[in-house]
């Protein structure tokens, strides 16, 4: 399909310079991934709204459109057109960049996502490396948003923000470390081939404080509850975009969200198999790989859902403290574990 | 155009910051705000400001006749405005020397401990979303709903329900409200096991509660803490025990202490009420049609009622503290003065203020709201 359409685009406008047909090719494959995902943000406000609306013996929004399916949209819209309010004290150029260096990073790392066995846009060799640059970029837009918005809210909020992820950056490095040590690649295609062959074979099993530490770091790394004193309602009102209004603040929470995806999906290749399916005979392959992907990372996604419904939030000093006392110890020895079971013993990990 | 004199002022350099907290704020129960002085997260100087709810109500009082007042008195707490209707009228009933008949004391009764269970419900629900889980608060809302349900079945009114007169109260119970009131105690307490896993016996919520705000005993009775935050230090005083008024002297309940002084004991406290509140109400269940009789006193015309001359001043656990009212009669149809002292007045000014200093900038509003203060009570 995908090669079908590049030969179809090269061969009929052959007529165009060549720079011109890359170009659009590579802008066509963008768009086929940022506008699926786009729409998946949109619905994940939706389903957010609605699982929490019930966890909380409410119905949640079922107003716009049938059962409220038209209520991302109609946000969209009510953003779109509603004022962008720049405080008059406020560095401008900083304040309106600021978002989007919240987003590019949030979708730049879909890049090197393999969905399935093929189709992935880059399949560059270091691709982990790739997304776990990108990802730290996101602190920036943060920390910058806090700043030019010259409030004391919006600036207690990007400080925290930025110890917390700095802090669980670290932690999350080293469950990473531990998941390429077993895989033996940089490549997430090649760590999700690693783990072929049923869902023991998958890295939750052996790297199971991995599996643990990463996605609590990276609920950190997410600003979500139960670490989002970035945020903090109740005590900072809205952190750092606390003075954005329109489609400025509509960018943050694009890039909240998608980053939200892109932690849960990062979840399911690296210790969830990715798109390899549950069981490795025939009910379970019948599924297109790209489905058990997708459902996996909807059900990872999930799990952030009900963190917020259920958890409060921990204060600024807990997290620190979780996160260098207990995660970065606790990813530190299961390194040394995974390297002492790989090269002094005759089996190594996954063989 | 700065004067000629002007000059700029000088600040040390420091760490310190002010930054206001409130009066709109997603933390902070009604309008109520603070002057907090910040050292990082850290809380130096807190300086309560209140006024912005400021209705004027012991002025307004003195000029509406004694009935009139009835209507105002709730809007004085709106979490919890059963008790001020009540003390209101014990206080002009002590004053005319009214007796009011044992069935209206036995429903007040009733009222009183309804009212404390959705205060209750709303309390620990608003700590709850202070610290960011606002579960349950909606839970709390949600069941706090159903208590408001009977509370418009029985009065007529839904929050504000203007049913005490001096004298006794308005109406009769209607049929059947007894057994609708008891399955709804059945399921709030049902409902009990389900707060506790998800919110008191939450690790991370006990983790945020433990240890923050916390006063002695000594202390709390220095800064005239009443009602559950003096309970959670330990020291069992409630007035409904120690100084009885309607019929508390012939109902059976325990008065629930915890040791901490700090915002978890507080919680503990609330939680425990709620189970002797549901304790109080099944005797009141079981005791009230045993108890015929008239359900008010007859009272003068209302509109040309000219209490007599005295004074007096009855006070009542409401669900924050210890309730009072002091009204002075001059024997016209208005009352010549009236002082509410409301329990919020003491712990949202004096007793945050000094438990807000030395904590950090999280737990301000979860001290607040662990201490149950009511803004529109403070500013009166």
């Amino acid at each position: 399909m995908v090669d079908w359409l590049h030969n179809w685009l090269f061969s009929t406008f052959d007529f165009f310079p060549e720079w011109v047909l890359v170009f659009t090719w590579t802008l066509w494959k963008i768009i086929a991934i940022v506008a699926p995902l786009m729409v998946a943000v949109a619905y994940f406000t939706y389903a957010e709204r609605k699982l929490i609306g019930y966890m909380q013996d409410r119905v949640g929004p079922n107003r716009v459109g049938p059962k409220g399916w038209l209520q991302p949209i109609a946000d969209a819209v009510k953003l779109m057109f509603k004022e962008i309010i720049i405080p008059s004290k406020s560095n401008k150029y900083l304040f309106l960049g600021a978002p989007l260096l919240s987003i590019g990073p949030a979708l730049a790392a879909w890049a090197v996502m393999p969905f399935t066995d093929t189709l992935v846009l880059a399949n560059i060799d270091a691709s982990l490396l790739f997304v776990l640059a990108l990802t730290s970029m996101g602190v920036y837009g943060i920390i910058i948003a806090g700043w030019a918005s010259n409030s004391k809210y919006a600036f207690l909020g990007a400080m925290r923000s930025a110890a917390q992820i700095i802090s669980y950056e670290i932690a999350m490095g080293f469950a990473l470390v531990g998941v390429l040590m077993v895989a033996g690649s940089l490549n997430l295609r090649e760590i999700v081939l690693a783990q072929a062959g049923g869902f023991w074979h998958w890295y939750w099993l052996p790297l199971f404080p991995l599996f643990v530490v990463y996605f609590i770091s990276g609920v950190a790394e997410t600003n979500r509850a139960p670490f989002d004193v970035a945020e903090g309602e109740s005590e900072i009102v809205a952190g750092f975009h606390v003075e954005y209004s329109g489609m400025t603040f509509a960018v943050f929470f694009l890039a909240e969200y998608a980053n939200m995806i892109l932690i849960a999906a990062l979840t399911t290749l690296l210790f969830l198999g990715g798109w390899q399916p549950l069981f490795d005979f025939a009910p379970f392959t019948i599924i297109p790989a790209f489905f058990w992907f997708a459902g996996k990372t909807a059900c990872v996604a999930f799990l952030f859902l009900w963190f917020r419904a259920t958890f409060p939030r921990y204060r600024y000093d807990q997290i620190m403290r979780l996160g260098w006392k207990i995660l970065i110890p606790v990813t530190l020895v299961w390194i040394a574990v995974i390297g002492i079971v790989r090269f002094y013993t005759p089996f190594g990990f996954m063989g | 155009m700065r004067p000629e004199n002007y000059e700029a002022r000088k600040h040390p350099p420091s760490n310190e910051f002010e930054l206001n907290f409130g009066p709109n704020h997603p933390g902070i129960e009604g309008n109520y705000a603070f002057k907090v002085k910040l050292n990082g997260d850290e809380v130096l100087e807190a300086k309560a400001d209140a006024g912005y709810l400021h209705r004027g109500f012991e002025k307004l009082m003195e000029g509406r006749l004694w009935i009139q007042n009835i209507a105002l008195v709730p809007r004085i707490c709106v979490p919890d405005p059963v008790p001020m209707e009540v003390c209101y009228s014990l206080a002009i009933e002590e004053i005319a020397g009214l007796e009011v008949p044992e069935r209206a004391q036995w429903i007040r009764v009733m009222q009183l401990e309804m009212s404390r269970l959705a205060a209750h419900l709303f309390a620990f629900g608003g700590h709850a979303a202070t610290c960011g889980m606002y579960t349950t608060m909606f839970w709390g809302v949600a069941d706090r709903d159903l208590i408001l349900d009977r509370f418009e079945e029985l009065t007529g009114g839904r929050v504000y329900s203007i049913y005490n007169i001096p004298g006794g109260v308005r109406r009769d119970v209607p049929t059947g409200f007894l057994e609708r009131l008891g399955s709804l105690l059945d399921y709030l307490e049902s409902r009990l096991p389900d707060y506790d896993n998800l919110f008191f016996t939450n690790q991370i919520f006990i983790r945020r509660a433990r240890d923050v705000g916390v006063m002695s005993q000594e202390q709390a009775l220095k800064w005239g803490v009443t009602g559950p935050n003096l309970r959670a230090t330990g020291l069992a005083f409630d007035v409904r025990r120690d100084d009885p008024y309607l019929v508390y002297d012939q109902i059976d309940f325990d008065i629930p202490t915890e040791p901490g002084g700090d915002c978890l004991s507080r919680n503990l406290v609330r939680r425990s009420e709620l189970l002797q509140s549901i304790r109080i109400l099944r005797q009141v269940i079981e005791r009230l049609p045993s108890i015929k009789g008239p359900i008010r006193c007859p009272i003068p015309n209302p509109l040309a009622w000219n209490v007599p001359v005295g004074e007096s001043y009855p006070r009542v656990e409401s669900s924050k503290g210890e309730l009072a009212y002091y009204v002075v009669s001059n024997g016209g149809d208005k009352p010549y003065r009236v002082h509410v002292r409301g329990p919020s007045s003491m712990h949202a000014v004096q007793v945050l203020e000094k438990l807000a200093v030395g904590s950090r900038l999280e737990d301000i509003a979860q001290i607040m709201f662990s201490l149950d203060a009511c803004p529109p009570e403070v500013d009166r």
